[in-house]
């Protein structure tokens, strides 16, 4: 059940009058409603993942209780490591197990063995990497003694497979969502008003923004070998604008869509493209991930305080961890070590802790650099966005490589009957349009909110892509 | 929550209000247009008057040349859809002779197309404007399972086919952007030749006996129109090519052409012939059918 489907617009309104109306007496009631609502949500893609589910979440609960029952070290870090183990031994088996194989076997044909490598064909569970990462967070949380363990099964359960989570993030934290959810949630009008308009601004960054731009994208990157310079940059640009609108219109129809329950979501994008430099670009940047491996793997690697090759060494570890995290492929590694690249310099000149303050905009010559700042971070990002986007290191060094080379700039006609520079009216007019609400949730609350709510309905039904379906990139993760 | 149940009205009522809206202004636009595509060609035309007419999908539009026919004194059109189905062609051939079209001769092929009787979406999507405004094609689509969706809410049509009805079309009429689909008769010549060795695999398909072609049949009888199908070339290599057989075992009225013309270099891809191996083709046909002199012909 995808989010931009009409089932999803079914089942949505059911579930709220269910939530508000039926079984609204309590939290429990209200978490049970919700849980069976998950459930159900998750079935729809495959209901043998539920069992995986289901063992996810008994694992994590049940871990969770014995580190903190037990007093004595050892036990601690026998549950402990019990979880980390389990719950990354499925996650490797689902997600990477192919991939470790094949590379080793194909490091061996290298040095002259002959290896056929054991393939094993699986369907990779939806939301996996993100269930997983929820569980483990508590779990490590628990262990560190920073939460206690949570004992209700029924509020631990709703903690993983709260619906508008489940499958894409954003990466909650127990400190964050288990306090709400042990709590009777009592209807707010302006929460509920502000999640219906996250879920239309969602929708229109999804089938307006992300599946136009998939549409010129594709066809640039299928033939990136006929393609000159002006397409290939513009196939960059939209591939860039395509993964930012998929990625955070769906992160804002999940938070939205947790308001309608009364329930707050971590903020997963703000305005990333708007970043002055590569720093705040990933303190923007699916945010819940980013500061999931600040806080469980940068910081328990040292982070910082082990001086300036620490620092260096921990940045490379998330980023290229982050990378692998995307994907089982080579890609997904290289465009983690481009941006831990990108970072080095910053590093080295203690600048990685610049603009941490909003973006406060005046036509003058600090304005001009400002503009010029997110120029540059918006063209590194969009480099390294070729490699997540291409099928193959090859690949994406022949895109770069053809973009230097074929170095012609009149307009090309695609294969899908497009000019490829068509797009660009549409992707302006969307960055005008960030850019005047970049302090807001979401733009359409607020002064002719209905006026622009017809305007966002009227962009959806008309310049949406409906029939050229796109799944969300994000649920291959 | 009163508020925000009055809020949610609110929203519907504005949702409601922009579908029915868009819908008006698709529906005038798209529907003023009678040159862009075959389907709204015959359904704006009246009274159109053929000697022969070609019908059938893409193996009919790239291998069916009316200017050989033509040239001996027989007005033709090629009316042959890329990706059509059987099911288009039936509705089609409804609204010719709804719009009073006389046709003495129909060429159909049916081949690869016999063995289903599902709609094809992108040629449907050609009929969608016209949904509400003629009866042909609103009982043509009425047992699509689809249909209530279709044809009561608002501007779903338009959403559903937007790769074909949507706002880029919707553009391209008000502009008048030209297309080539008119051209040559309607005959879409494909002028390349792929390199390397051709094949294909057709061994799954399955002749039926379909409706379509059944009613196809019917009409065609009811009209006095001669009705003459075929089934055109594949490439040599070819895996599966006994359907072809197997749909002369179940039509034996349909002829099999499928080895007219074999030789790769007259096939753009292996289910259909480049501009060189369609005239070879239609002169064969034409040979077959028809004489010299307009006024006979064999069949």
């Amino acid at each position: 059940m995808f989010f931009n489907s009409l089932h999803f617009a079914a089942f949505l309104p059911i579930v709220f009058i269910l939530y508000w109306f039926v079984f609204n007496k309590n939290k429990s009631w209200q978490n049970s409603i919700l849980i069976v609502a998950s459930y159900y949500f998750y079935a729809c893609w495959d209901w043998r993942f539920l069992f995986l589910l289901v063992f996810s979440t008994l694992l994590d609960y049940f871990t969770g209780i014995m580190i903190e029952k037990n007093e004595t070290i050892s036990k601690r870090r026998f549950w402990f490591w019990l979880s980390i183990i389990v719950n990354l031994g499925f996650l490797g088996v689902f997600k990477y197990y192919n991939f470790f194989v094949t590379s080793f076997s194909d490091l061996l044909n290298g040095f002259g063995f002959k290896v056929n490598p054991l393939l094993i064909e699986v369907v990779l569970p939806v939301g996996i990497s993100f269930y997983t990462f929820h569980g483990l967070s508590y779990v490590i949380d628990i262990y560190y003694k920073r939460i206690k363990a949570e004992y209700n099964f029924v509020d631990y359960s709703l903690f993983v497979s709260y619906f508008p989570l489940l499958v894409a993030g954003p990466i909650e934290r127990a400190t964050h969502l288990l306090p709400q959810v042990k709590v009777k949630r009592e209807f707010s009008f302006e929460k509920a008003k502000e999640g219906v308009h996250q879920i239309i601004w969602g929708l229109v960054k999804k089938v307006v923004i992300a599946d136009s731009c998939a549409m010129y994208a594709n066809e640039v990157f299928n033939h990136q070998q006929d393609m000159n310079t002006l397409s290939l940059i513009l196939g960059a640009v939209y591939f860039a604008f395509q993964i930012y609108g998929d990625f955070s219109g769906y992160s804002d129809i999940a938070l939205g869509t947790s308001k309608l329950f009364g329930i707050d979501l971590l903020k997963n994008f703000n305005f990333p493209y708007f970043s002055r430099d590569i720093a705040e670009f990933w303190r923007r940047w699916h945010i819940s991930l980013s500061s999931w491996f600040r806080d469980y793997l940068y910081i328990p690697l040292g982070g910082s305080k082990g001086g300036k090759w620490m620092q260096l060494r921990n940045t490379f570890i998330i980023f290229l961890v982050s990378g692998f995290w995307h994907g089982a492929n080579w890609t997904f590694i290289a465009w983690g070590l481009i941006n831990a690249i990108y970072f080095l310099p910053l590093l080295l000149l203690n600048k990685n802790r610049h603009n941490l303050e909003d973006i406060d905009f005046k036509w003058n010559a600090e304005g001009l650099k400002t503009i010029i700042n997110i120029f540059l971070t918006f063209t590194i990002t969009t480099f390294a966005w070729i490699f997540f986007r291409a099928k193959s290191i090859t690949d994406a060094f022949a895109y770069i490589k053809n973009m230097f080379t074929n170095l012609k700039f009149d307009i090309q006609y695609l294969g899908n009957e497009r000019y490829a520079p068509e797009l660009l009216a549409l992707v302006g007019v969307f960055i005008i349009f960030e850019w005047f609400h970049k302090y807001k949730n979401e733009p359409i609350s607020g002064k002719y909110e209905n006026v622009k709510l017809l305007f966002c309905i009227m962009a959806i039904l008309a310049l949406g892509v409906f029939s050229d379906y796109k799944e969300f990139i994000y649920f291959q993760f | 929550m009163k508020l925000f149940l009055k809020k949610t009205l609110v929203f519907l009522f504005i949702l409601l209000a922009a579908a029915l809206l868009l819908d008006v202004i698709y529906t005038a636009i798209i529907s003023q247009s009678s040159e862009r595509n075959k389907v709204e060609n015959v359904i704006h035309s009246k009274n159109k008057k053929f000697d022969v007419v070609f019908m059938g999908t893409s193996r009919a539009n790239n291998h069916f040349v009316p200017e050989i026919f033509e040239k001996k004194g027989y007005k033709a059109f090629n009316y042959g859809m890329s990706g059509s189905h059987m099911f288009e062609t039936a509705l089609m051939l409804k609204l010719m002779m709804a719009n009073n079209y006389k046709i003495k001769n129909l060429i159909m092929e049916a081949d690869l197309s016999i063995c289903n009787e599902k709609r094809d979406e992108g040629t449907t999507a050609r009929f969608m404007p016209y949904i509400h405004g003629n009866e042909i094609i609103k009982n043509h689509y009425k047992n699509e399972s689809d249909f209530y969706q279709i044809y009561y809410i608002p501007f779903y049509r338009y959403i559903k086919f937007d790769n074909k009805i949507g706002f880029r079309e919707m553009y391209d009429v008000i502009t008048k952007k030209p297309t080539n689909t008119l051209y040559n008769k309607g005959y879409y010549p494909l002028l390349s030749n792929r390199k390397g060795k051709m094949n294909n695999d057709i061994s799954t398909l399955k002749p039926i006996r379909n409706k379509y072609y059944e009613e196809i049949k019917r009409i065609c009888k009811q009209n006095n129109i001669k009705l003459t199908v075929v089934m055109t070339p594949m490439c040599e290599n070819t895996k599966g090519l006994e359907y072809f057989e197997k749909v002369n075992e179940l039509y034996p009225e349909i002829h099999n052409f499928e080895n007219v013309v074999s030789d790769d270099k007259y096939f753009s891809s292996c289910g259909h012939l480049n501009d060189e191996g369609a005239k070879i083709y239609t002169n064969f046909i034409f040979n077959k059918f028809f004489d010299d002199s307009k006024s006979n012909t064999k069949i």
